[in-house]
């Protein structure tokens, strides 16, 4: 690529707030034409934020925008789309009853639906960026990948001029991941600017041209040569490698829970613990409806105080390992028990009522009800505990979460304010908090507990869990993050497809061998 | 002190005014939408060349003219009431009842079979008319658990499988009237009717006065105490609270240990005992036997009074009651001035629609 030529989007001290968040501030960066501009981030960074700024799903508090040299203000996605930006979001939106080709038809045609120009079309596309496709085949018999370039493609169709792709690759095999960046790379070398946001290190070193660091919504870093300053980068990403996770004693857990100093001390507890086993899962495999095992034959034997992190990328089985432990569905085959308590089928409540915690991977969707009081989602699972003659006491509930409030440092109005206007951390802190007080605690599953957290509310997560490890509770931390698995589990489990790659102990001077793990390749 | 005060309290009028309206718009607002759609109504009975005055008159007579009306307007309020209740109940766990008026006809059924057949007319302590009842009430609750055995069981949509199921239960009642293998009185001339025998005085329900000029019966009473008890279920207990978190978000409620199958066919069996309980309070208070198409579309009217009320118990009574009242003015509209029905249907429905309105204007101004 030559000298960058003048920018085809140039974006001026953008800033948006979503309510006292806020999520991107004075944010500045240029997009040349024919440049691979990657956006890198931790969860909750601002990424997103700023591509739905770009493609207009959100106007910003403050900043200005000029695309190909003119004022840009999109008020909806539509004006981004006219102005020839098209952008393939993390969720696909594709109708999974209908064709490739009914997909990408769908909003492009006025009138008569020419299928037969469209496959074509597609064939095309399809020869000219390596995106293989059946036009005529459903949505819904497609692989994750294949449905992914079904919204490549349908972006591609409109020739734009500017190319956003919101993390792509979290859902991709690495072979996908390959053919998704030298899709990009030609995309590219046609003149067009790709703008690709991820966290991941090694679709920088692959395919960036240039880096935009951003990290609490705003831009901490810039490269022009991010192969070769990959590691200041990294530093810039997760400035937390300094004090949390790694040297936990940066990390005081809020609240009066007996707490370790540090890591140290969690594996001497874990040890002192450690003859008691807790739970016993024997050979889970998971098919969803397709047939596909997502999880295969999973085994693990897990002590009381002790921390196993699950390690993997994204999809790999972590969701259904989870889903099966917290007795939300049922497992193929397989069976765990909890001492000697076999909860195999046994639902949810009985889980929870075993003395199963569990943090749940999604929040909003599973983990709360953000329509009801922060006393009712704490106390939801045992309201039966404040009933006089049938009564729901709620003054009884309301102190009851005060008093956890409290002790989980859990910010908001009072126990009565409505779940939806505690800030994520402050969710997240009140989720712990309901799971942490159960009161025959045993083990406490914790699905992606600090994504989308600022550096606090990580690091008060991470002091609650040391304390219930502490305490004699076994913990199973499932994370896409390496490093705060490294910081705060004693063994590491790594998934792929579904089965375990390979344990080791959570050494930092691990790091590399979890890695190739991660990646499918046996250690 | 009075001499200083009293040129404040005269200048400021029309502010004061304004306040008024603003701290009682809740109340205010809705009183005039039905107001104006009552005007529109009207005049629109002008326009089919009815006199206004005629028609004003057959309305009031029919509605408030004589303890017979209001009483009888009372009546249809409770049945309105019982099946709105029903569907706030339901609705809490995000439940969409509209099957009222099939859950109203299996009652019906019920209560006439009891009563005509279960031998209970001799029954002591009240039994000859509480049993009927009871029978109804089980009869609406299967209808309604119907519809939540299939969403949970298959994910069938509660809207179509409510509505569909109504559709059957109505020519149930036609079946039932037309067999005289089932509850046809016996054919004793050609002219007999295709309608059941009338209920046995013991099995019906007794009127609060005992003066056939006023003939309010004992639904009244047992409806309002379902009331209290639906509104306490509804915010005070954990049953209440369970269905609030179904509704809002099915996963995490079953994260948190409550069962969605569960709660899902109780509040629709719910809703449709309270149906069922209408369908007996119809036959077993006003109508004392079976004929085809004795629900009256009352199932519908309940339905638009539970929808009306958005949620609170005490919206659905006054939305009842204004519909009863309604119905009661429009019949007598119908007989006395002539006003077609179709007419009469359009003003209830402008009234509908002026009164959503009304509340959706209220939600805005107030988030």
């Amino acid at each position: 690529m030559s000298a960058p030529s003048a920018p085809l989007l140039s974006v001026q001290g953008m800033t948006k707030r979503f309510g006292t968040l806020l999520a991107l501030s004075e944010v500045s960066l240029d997009i040349v034409p024919g440049e691979i501009h990657c956006i890198l981030g931790e969860n909750g960074a601002g990424k997103s934020t700023l591509c739905n700024l770009i493609f207009g799903v959100h106007q910003p508090d403050a900043g200005v925008m000029r695309f190909r040299a003119e004022p840009y203000r999109p008020a909806a996605p539509a004006d981004a789309l006219a102005s020839g930006i098209s952008m393939v979001h993390q969720h696909f939106s594709l109708v999974n009853d209908m064709t490739v080709v009914d997909n990408v038809l769908l909003g492009q045609t006025r009138g008569v639906l020419d299928r037969r120009a469209c496959a074509s079309r597609l064939d095309q596309l399809a020869r000219q960026y390596g995106l293989p496709l059946e036009p005529f085949a459903k949505i819904e018999d497609l692989s994750v990948g294949e449905r992914q370039r079904v919204e490549i493609v349908k972006c591609l169709m409109r020739e734009p001029h500017l190319f956003v792709l919101d993390e792509p690759t979290a859902v991709l095999l690495p072979d996908e991941i390959a053919a998704l960046l030298d899709v990009c790379r030609r995309v590219a070398e046609r003149g067009c600017g790709v703008v690709l946001v991820t966290h991941k290190l090694a679709e920088i070193k692959k395919a960036a041209d240039r880096v935009t660091v951003l990290r609490g919504g705003r831009v901490v870093a810039t490269s022009s040569a991010p192969a070769a300053e990959i590691d200041a980068l990294v530093r810039a990403m997760i400035h937390r490698d300094a004090d949390a996770p790694a040297t936990p004693a940066g990390s005081t857990p809020i609240g009066g829970t007996a707490a370790p100093p540090g890591a140290s001390a969690d594996r001497s507890a874990a040890r002192a613990h450690g003859a008691t086993e807790v739970l016993q899962v024997d050979g889970l495999t998971v098919r969803d409806v397709h047939g596909v095992t997502r999880l295969d034959n999973f085994t693990l034997t897990l002590n009381g105080g002790e921390i196993i992190g699950i390690a993997g990328v994204e999809g790999n089985g972590q969701s259904e390992l989870a889903a099966v432990l917290s007795g939300m569905i049922e497992p193929t085959s397989g069976s765990f028990y909890l001492e000697d308590l076999d909860l195999t089928r046994a639902g949810p409540k009985a889980v929870t009522d075993a003395g199963i915690g569990v943090v749940p991977e999604d929040r909003h969707a599973v983990g709360c009800i953000t329509g009801m009081t922060v006393a009712e989602n704490m106390f939801l699972s045992r309201l039966g505990e404040f009933t006089r003659w049938g009564f729901l006491r709620r003054g009884a509930v309301n102190s009851a979460a005060l008093a956890l409030m409290k002790h989980f440092d859990v910010r908001a109005a009072g126990p009565e304010a409505a779940f939806s206007s505690l800030s994520g951390g402050n969710q997240q802190k009140a989720v712990l908090a309901r799971e942490l007080s159960l009161q025959n605690l045993t083990v406490l599953l914790a699905a992606q507990p600090t994504r989308g957290l600022d550096v606090g509310a990580v690091a008060a997560v991470y002091g609650h869990i040391r304390a219930a490890s502490a305490r004699g509770v076994g913990v199973i931390l499932i994370s896409s993050e390496l490093d705060e698995l490294l910081g705060v589990a004693h063994r590491i489990i790594v998934l792929y497809r579904g089965r375990i790659m390979g344990m080791c102990p959570a050494d930092p001077g691990q790091r590399q061998r979890i890695g190739a793990m991660m990646a499918g390749h046996a250690a | 002190m009075t001499t200083a005060t009293a040129p404040t309290t005269a200048a400021p009028a029309s502010p004061r005014l304004g306040s008024l309206v603003r701290r009682h718009a809740a109340i205010l607002i809705p009183v005039a939408a039905v107001l104006a759609a009552g005007s529109i109504g009207l005049g629109l009975v002008g326009l089919m060349g009815v006199p206004i005055r005629t028609a004003l008159d057959a309305f009031v007579g029919g509605a408030v003219g004589s303890p017979y009306a209001i009483a009888a307007s009372i009546n249809r309020s409770v049945v309105f009431a019982l099946v709105g209740i029903g569907f706030v109940l339901a609705n809490r766990a995000n439940l969409t009842n509209v099957g009222g008026e099939g859950q109203i006809a299996v009652g019906g059924i019920a209560a006439t079979a009891v009563a005509l057949y279960g031998g209970v007319a001799h029954l002591p302590l009240g039994l000859a008319i509480v049993l009927p009842m009871l029978a109804a009430v089980a009869a609406g609750a299967v209808w309604g658990a119907l519809a939540g055995i299939f969403k949970v069981k298959s994910g069938t949509n509660e809207v179509i499988s409510t509505l569909l199921l109504s559709f059957i239960a109505i020519w149930l009642v036609y079946w039932s009237v037309q067999s005289e293998a089932l509850l046809r009185r016996p054919r004793t001339t050609s002219a007999t009717l295709p309608e059941s025998l009338e209920i046995p005085d013991s099995t019906q329900l007794p009127l609060l006065t005992g003066d056939f000029s006023f003939p309010l019966h004992i639904g009244l009473p047992i409806a309002i105490v379902i009331a209290v008890v639906a509104a306490i279920v509804l915010e005070k207990t954990i049953f209440g609270t369970r269905l609030r978190a179904v509704g809002l978000n099915p996963v995490a409620a079953t994260r948190a240990g409550i069962s969605y199958g569960r709660t899902v066919i109780t509040a629709l069996a719910l809703a449709g005992a309270l149906g069922g309980l209408a369908g007996s309070f119809m036959i077993q208070g006003e109508q004392y036997l079976l004929k085809d198409g004795f629900s009256s579309g009352y199932g519908f009217d309940g339905l638009v009074a539970g929808l009306l009320a958005r949620g609170s118990v005490g919206g659905v009574i006054a939305a009842s009651l204004l519909f009863g009242f309604l119905r009661s003015g429009g019949i007598n509209m119908e007989m006395v001035a002539a006003v077609p029905t179709a007419l009469v249907m359009v003003i209830q429905g402008l009234i509908v629609i002026m009164l959503a309105a009304a509340s959706f204007w209220l939600d805005r101004r107030t988030p």
